[in-house]
């Protein structure tokens, strides 16, 4: 890896964050495909963030989550999730099943797994999707691990991130993104992050192929 | 007399005298490891992260693994008047938040090690380990209370277990 995450040089960091705005471009696309729906995205973050702090640094680190975890392997090795808060995470799923069915079901009514299997899906089109366009971009092969989905505190989620960065340091690289599904009824908003977690060995390779490095 | 509560954060370790409450929030595949000594009347905990820091310490907090913050977690309850022949330990934590089918990421499954190397460095200092909460795949909040010894786990969906 990278001998210090905390070293990137401007270039490098703005080089990360086109390969978060390539990958969230795409995945607003197939979100939007997904809902018939216009999606809003923000201008991609790149993050360090100490490893010690994760729980606190998306929000209150006791809210309640719903969070669909992706791993992807071969080129660029990284790991992805898409976070909403558990409002909005019930929001989106109502939002595909009136979509899908034609009929609006509150996700109360529903059964958890068909609740969590909605998720995992509206998780995997969106990551994917986000996936496939950086590695075009980069020019690598990937594969995509089923998702995992869980609902549960945030803190308790980020502990994911460190583990993957907590071996190797104290600070973490995350590229975050926010998307968010408008013009619904009342003017309400659905939101979720889409974090992109590069295996901290895996950094040098995205800036070679971005000629960074 | 009131208690003091205080709230460890990620690789935090702290030993107290009684009284004291001591809180960590939200851990996932993290450990709250709780060591007592209840006729001495000292309390500790720790927020451990990771297994094993394969020698690469420097200067990191010494609560991040299992491997240094037992010992360090001893060391701070013997300086606070606690035998060693008296100390008993709690843990609770080391779930895995992800289950991805066809991946072995070390990553994923490093709430099971956590509990594993944190079992196996309290049985080197011949510490009993008498109470457990562990593993599972759901997220842990817990309060050690010198008021009755006891560890309160509570867990989203599941409510509080008194361990």
């Amino acid at each position: 890896m990278a001998d210090d995450i905390a070293s990137f040089n401007a270039l490098q960091l703005d080089a990360i964050r086109e390969v978060g705005n390539i990958g969230t471009g795409n995945a607003a696309t197939a979100l939007s495909g997904l809902l018939s729906r216009m999606i809003h995205m923000s201008v991609p973050q790149v993050e360090l963030v100490s490893i010690y702090e994760l729980g606190g640094h998306y929000g209150d680190p006791m809210e309640i989550v719903g969070a669909v975890f992706v791993r992807s392997t071969g080129g660029f090795q990284c790991s992805l999730i898409f976070i909403q808060n558990e409002e909005d995470a019930s929001l989106m799923v109502e939002l595909l099943l009136k979509q899908q069915f034609g009929s609006y079901i509150p996700v109360d009514e529903l059964p958890q797994e068909m609740v969590d299997s909605a998720l995992s899906e509206v998780g995997n089109i969106v990551l994917s999707s986000f996936l496939n366009a950086i590695n075009l971009l980069l020019g690598t092969q990937h594969q995509i691990s089923v998702p995992g989905v869980a609902h549960d505190m945030l803190s308790s989620i980020l502990d994911v991130v460190a583990s993957i960065y907590g071996q190797m340091g104290e600070t973490a690289l995350l590229v975050n993104t926010e998307l968010s599904v408008e013009g619904l009824d009342e003017g309400r908003k659905i939101s979720g992050h889409i974090i992109l977690i590069p295996d901290p060995d895996a950094l040098d390779l995205l800036l070679r192929k971005l000629k960074v490095l | 007399m009131a208690e003091n509560s205080i709230v460890l954060g990620m690789a935090d370790l702290l030993v107290m005298k009684a009284p004291v409450k001591l809180i960590t929030l939200g851990l996932g595949s993290c450990i709250g490891l709780v060591l007592f000594d209840n006729v001495a009347k000292v309390a500790g905990m720790a927020h451990i992260m990771l297994p094993d820091s394969r020698g690469l310490t420097g200067s990191e907090k010494v609560g991040k693994y299992a491997d240094t913050a037992v010992p360090a977690l001893v060391e701070g309850m013997l300086k606070q008047g606690a035998a060693q022949s008296r100390i008993r330990a709690k843990i609770a934590g080391g779930a895995q938040m992800f289950a991805l089918p066809g991946i072995n990421a070390e990553f994923l499954t490093v709430g099971a090690k956590n509990v594993r190397e944190t079992t196996r460095r309290l049985t080197g200092f011949g510490i009993r380990l008498v109470a457990s909460d562990t593993g599972g795949n759901k997220g842990r909040t817990i309060e050690f209370s010198t008021s009755n010894w006891m560890l309160k786990v509570k867990t989203l969906g599941k409510g509080v277990n008194e361990i």
